[in-house]
């Protein structure tokens, strides 16, 4: 498929992390290396998941959105400005075209925070799953109870905590000095439904 | 520095331990379907990268044609829609489509592991193949002008037949 490199060539991303590797990556794709847009896609995938679910759709809606956003980043590709932003970029798209998607019953109504603030989320954490862990699962069936906003800035916190994502921070759009007090209310009411479910089952 | 980075929360070691077992737990829980990786390159395996993505327009209901059903999609950008109905036949498939506008555009389906199936849309933007191989779908239109010469190429995300 890509006849530029051989076998014996060292890809130029080889040996480089997080968002020099991304760089390194967005610039060979440009060159028409679509192994470059395969390691993008491979290592980036996860997260643009954990993004669209975060924005509460469900496990098929969320597949399809992270689907758009790569062929949509493929147009776009000449006209990332800052390939080391590439992170921040995709988060933002998954996001607004998640919340484009959301409801297709009121297509002209987006999800806005105000909304996402309010909403009970129904859209169905996996709850087929067998947990060994008594605490594990009061912990999941809490943070289901949460509101989708919740959910979303609890799963992008715990996603900015790793290396390579760090850059997901800097992609929320959220007015500064709002987002520690609001993490603070949802990590106090995760709590209180963490004892809730301990207290009834 | 980040609000959002845990690692400068100041709420105290009780938060940071629900945090990290939270995080574990959405990637045991809620991982990404294993053959996802796979569908986005296949999607992204497309001779030009110059394309507009058609999106999937659905009616009502979140769940999508999957695991070989029968029913019709839609799929929308900018101003043309494409409408496609799938028609199980035992192993492969029937897909009968309309674009609108109607022009007579060149419609290619491509099928993981398989050649890709094209056809030409009449002057009334229907078209017609009636023998698609099932599995990993996704269907490209390569739009031409009123004198025939190609312009830009539409693809949709892939789906599962």
């Amino acid at each position: 498929m890509d006849e530029l490199h051989t076998a014996d060539d060292r890809p130029p991303w080889d040996g480089l992390e997080g968002t020099e590797r991304h760089a390194m990556c967005v610039a060979a794709a440009r060159e028409g290396n679509r192994n470059a847009l395969d390691v993008l896609v491979t290592e980036l995938t996860p997260l643009l998941w954990h993004v669209a679910r975060g924005q509460g759709l469900d496990r098929a809606a969320a597949e399809d959105v992270v689907q758009t956003v790569w062929l949509a980043f493929l147009k776009n590709i000449e006209n990332i400005n800052e390939p080391k932003a590439l992170v921040g970029y995709l988060v933002v798209t998954t996001r607004r075209e998640a919340r484009r998607t959301w409801t297709p019953n009121k297509r002209e109504t987006h999800l806005s925070d105000e909304y996402a603030e309010q909403l009970e989320s129904d859209t169905g954490l996996p709850e087929d799953v067998t947990l060994q862990d008594d605490r594990d699962r009061r912990l999941w069936l809490a943070f289901g109870r949460l509101t989708t906003r919740c959910q979303e800035l609890l799963r992008l916190t715990v996603l900015a905590g790793r290396a390579e994502y760090r850059a997901v921070a800097e992609a929320l759009a959220m007015p500064h000095g709002s987002i520690g007090p609001t993490r603070g209310r949802c990590l106090t009411l995760l709590r209180n439904y963490l004892e809730t479910e301990g207290g009834s089952r | 520095m980040n609000e959002i980075d845990p690692r400068d929360d100041r709420r105290g070691p009780e938060d940071t331990a629900v945090l990290s077992e939270l995080n574990r737990l959405v990637d045991e829980l809620d991982p990404p379907p294993a053959d996802l990786v796979d569908r986005v390159k296949f999607a992204i395996a497309l001779e030009s990268l110059d394309v507009e993505v058609a999106r999937w327009e659905r009616a009502g209901s979140f769940a999508g044609v999957r695991g070989g059903q029968t029913g019709t999609i839609t799929f929308t950008v900018d101003n043309l829609t494409l409408m496609v109905n799938f028609t199980s036949t035992g192993s492969r498939h029937r897909i009968d489509g309309w674009l609108v506008p109607a022009g007579e555009h060149e419609v290619e389906v491509r099928v993981a592991d398989h050649q890709s199936s094209c056809t030409r849309a009449d002057d009334g933007g229907r078209f017609v193949l009636p023998d698609v191989p099932t599995g990993t779908t996704q269907i490209l239109v390569h739009l031409v002008n009123s004198r025939g010469e190609p312009g830009r190429t539409v693809v949709t995300p892939t789906i599962m037949l």
